[in-house]
């Protein structure tokens, strides 16, 4: 693999390189509340790779809230229908991607071009993205990407790697996107004593776990298998579903996460006019699999609620994904308002276990 | 963009192929049959499917909606035939001859009629649920010689409610066919039979050796014909039925048809009851 340094008061020109071709999304902190969200930057210098794991997964700019796939025209006098897969969609660079980010986006790879079908608005976004991850030398305090072999070093996917090694940067190349930009760049060679260095820094951010990331223990393998086969009894998808506003939250905030729903939105300005929209979507949602005539064959909310952990908990999930479909970022047990983000549910579900 | 670039596997994935709407005809109340062709020569020549798959049908200005395609796959003028249930379904029926409409697909495993070879065919329906299972009633016509004995059931709630009235007039004088009608509610002039559909089961003499049942109807007949079916002995993988589940993408992405395990829109529509059961989720 090609290794490079760069000056770590020179990390900026990464960003102001690829700025040349695509807009440029990054970690940054806002002012008025401190919090840090991954968002386009309006101004390079806004990008703070040191910012705190953000709020919002990156998911967002590969896969939008809302997009159109689709624009027609139906033309009545002529009786003519045209028709657009009209996804105008720009080049993206992604700068500062965590570890367990990168591999949310790995997940929804798997899953939107790695099947029979192919998505082709994903696909679409995907051929014009370049990714920039950067090595996590500490945890935060939700993160549990070590059970769920997603950090705190990226392994594969992303085009550039940093890794923090004090005075300088070591930047791994992992594409030939990543090599064109290196040799923009005219970077120093690194050599095995830099990826020493950069092995060293991960083990000792592995060992800051114990100490640092103590908000979530998910020992995720047991529960993985229990999941799987069913073990898992009435009571406790039960207990979880009760504690279920279906918010929808932790969907949204989950890197992995990519139910969606479809709608035709007619343009107000043209006759005949129409934008298909697909939209982020929740299986905790109660209309979720309403059918015709209201039957809802997955009526209570426990149902539902054993949906989204069997879908990041188990073996048919790790086939499509070849890994859980949890990336371990820990947002869902922040955002959730009934205390079941997924590592609270993996600690019910070991406590039945042991019981 | 090409078109083609849409088209994966033979089908057309993520942008609607127009189609156009040559002729409606009047099934029951609320159910109307649409022939429709597809305008581009090329795909529509090359448009094949199987039975018991289904497409994506667009209304344009309204949206999509999930439909069976009830002509067997050979022979067959193509149609759908489609209940008004909501907005997209009653703008489908507010549209005349010669109007537009969508088709994305077709989606969907099929039966395994290979495996049928040689087997007696019981096709039980209640209501609509004749529309899936019409396709592959007249795939059996088209090839009885492959077959032991086919029987349709058909149930409805009224004699206004039976589908196919002309098709099942046809089934009836084919030699080797089997149908036998109920209504659950008589009128006066009903000469014919009365009661749930699964009454008819002694009067068809049902076979239940080396024979395959298809149900398909609304969730309380479908679990009394299972029950009686199971009853009499037949094995649960030798019963199949197409679900029927909320459907956006129609390719495995959206996650609304998600049963169980499987996805009704690439795993489905068809199943055999022994799935079914495994699935932890109502029908
Ligand atoms: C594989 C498959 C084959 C089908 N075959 C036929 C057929 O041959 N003929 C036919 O008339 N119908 C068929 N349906 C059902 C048909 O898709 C729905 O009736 C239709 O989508 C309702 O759309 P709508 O916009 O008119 O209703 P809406 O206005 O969207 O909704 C009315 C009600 O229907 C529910 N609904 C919305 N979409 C669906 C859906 N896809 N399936 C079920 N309920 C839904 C809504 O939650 C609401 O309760 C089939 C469905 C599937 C999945
Ligand atoms: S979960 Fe792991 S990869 Fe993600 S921010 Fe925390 S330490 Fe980094
Ligand atoms: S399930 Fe929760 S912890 Fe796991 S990836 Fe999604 S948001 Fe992060
Ligand atoms: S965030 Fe919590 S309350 Fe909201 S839908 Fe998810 S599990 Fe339910
Ligand atoms: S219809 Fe979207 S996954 Fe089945």
């Amino acid at each position: 693999m090609t290794m490079f340094l760069i000056k770590k008061a020179d990390v900026g020109n990464i960003a102001q390189e690829l700025s040349r071709e695509y807009q440029i999304y990054g970690p940054m902190i806002e002012k008025g509340s401190g919090q840090t969200f991954f968002d386009r930057a309006q101004d390079l210098a806004e990008i703070n790779l040191s910012a705190p794991i953000p709020s919002n997964p990156p998911k967002s700019v590969v896969f939008p809230q809302m997009e159109r796939i689709l624009s027609y025209e139906y033309d009545r006098a002529k009786n003519a229908v045209k028709m657009e897969p009209d996804y105008k969609i720009e080049p993206r660079a992604l700068v500062g991607l965590r570890p367990c980010d990168l591999a949310g986006i790995l997940c929804l790879d798997r899953f939107f071009m790695g099947q029979e079908f192919v998505d082709e608005v994903y696909l679409n976004h995907r051929k014009k993205m370049f990714i920039v991850t950067n090595t996590c030398v500490a945890p935060f305090k939700q993160c549990f990407c070590v059970c769920t072999d997603s950090g705190p070093a990226a392994g594969e996917g992303y085009d550039l790697n940093l890794t923090d090694l004090g005075k300088e940067c070591l930047v791994e190349v992992g594409s030939e996107k990543g090599t064109a930009l290196a040799a923009k760049l005219a970077l120093k060679p690194a050599n095995d004593s830099h990826l020493a260095m950069k092995k060293e820094k991960v083990d000792k951010s592995i060992a800051m776990f114990e100490g640092i990331a103590v908000d979530s223990k998910a020992w995720i393998s047991r529960v993985m298998n229990r999941v799987t086969t069913g073990f898992v009894k009435e009571d406790v998808w039960e207990y979880v579903g009760d504690q279920c506003f279906e918010c929808g939250a932790c969907t949204f905030v989950c890197p992995s996460c990519s139910c969606f729903n479809i709608a035709d939105v007619n343009n107000p300005e043209c006759a005949g006019c129409a934008d298909r929209l697909r939209t982020w979507d929740s299986c905790s949602y109660e209309g979720y699999s309403r059918m015709a005539g209201g039957h809802n064959p997955r009526k209570p909310v426990e149902d539902r609620r054993n949906k989204r952990f069997f879908c990041k908990l188990s073996y048919s999930q790790m086939k499509k994904y070849l890994r859980p479909g949890c990336v371990g970022c820990g947002r869902c047990a922040w955002v959730c308002p009934g205390d079941i983000g997924l590592p609270n549910v993996v600690t019910y579900v070991r406590r039945e276990i042991t019981r | 963009m090409s078109q083609v670039l849409n088209i994966q596997n033979g089908k057309i994935v993520t942008v609607p192929e127009v189609a156009t709407i040559e002729e409606i005809r009047d099934e029951i109340r609320e159910v109307k049959t649409f022939y429709l062709s597809i305008d581009n020569k090329e795909i529509w020549n090359n448009f094949k499917y199987k039975s018991g798959q289904f497409i994506m049908c667009t209304i344009f200005g309204a949206g999509e909606f999930a439909v069976s395609l009830p002509p067997s796959p050979e022979n067959d003028r193509f149609h759908i035939t489609v209940r008004t249930v909501g907005k997209v379904t009653s703008a489908l029926h507010g549209l005349k001859p010669g109007d537009k409409v969508g088709l994305r697909g077709p989606f969907g495993n099929g039966f395994p009629f290979e495996e049928f070879k040689g087997k007696n065919l019981v096709y039980v329906a209640g209501g609509i649920g004749l529309i899936p299972l019409r396709s592959s009633i007249v795939h059996a016509l088209q090839h009885k010689k492959d077959f032991g004995r086919v029987l349709v059931l058909h149930g409805a709630r009224t004699p206004d409610d039976l589908m196919y009235k002309e098709n099942i007039k046809e089934w009836q004088s084919f030699e080797g066919f089997e149908t036998y009608i109920t209504v659950d509610a008589p009128t006066p002039d009903w000469k014919g039979e009365t009661g749930f559909v699964h009454t008819l089961f002694d009067k068809a003499n049902l076979p239940v050796e080396n024979t395959i049942a298809f149900v398909c109807g609304p969730p309380v007949m479908f679990n009394t014909v299972i029950g009686e079916l199971l009853k009499r002995g037949l094995p649960d993988e030798n019963i199949y039925s197409t679900l029927e589940r909320h459907m956006k993408c129609g390719i495995g992405k959206c996650q609304h048809c998600a049963v169980g395990r499987t996805l009704v829109c690439t795993d489905g529509p068809v199943y055999t009851y022994r799935q079914i059961k495994t699935l932890g989720e109502e029908i």
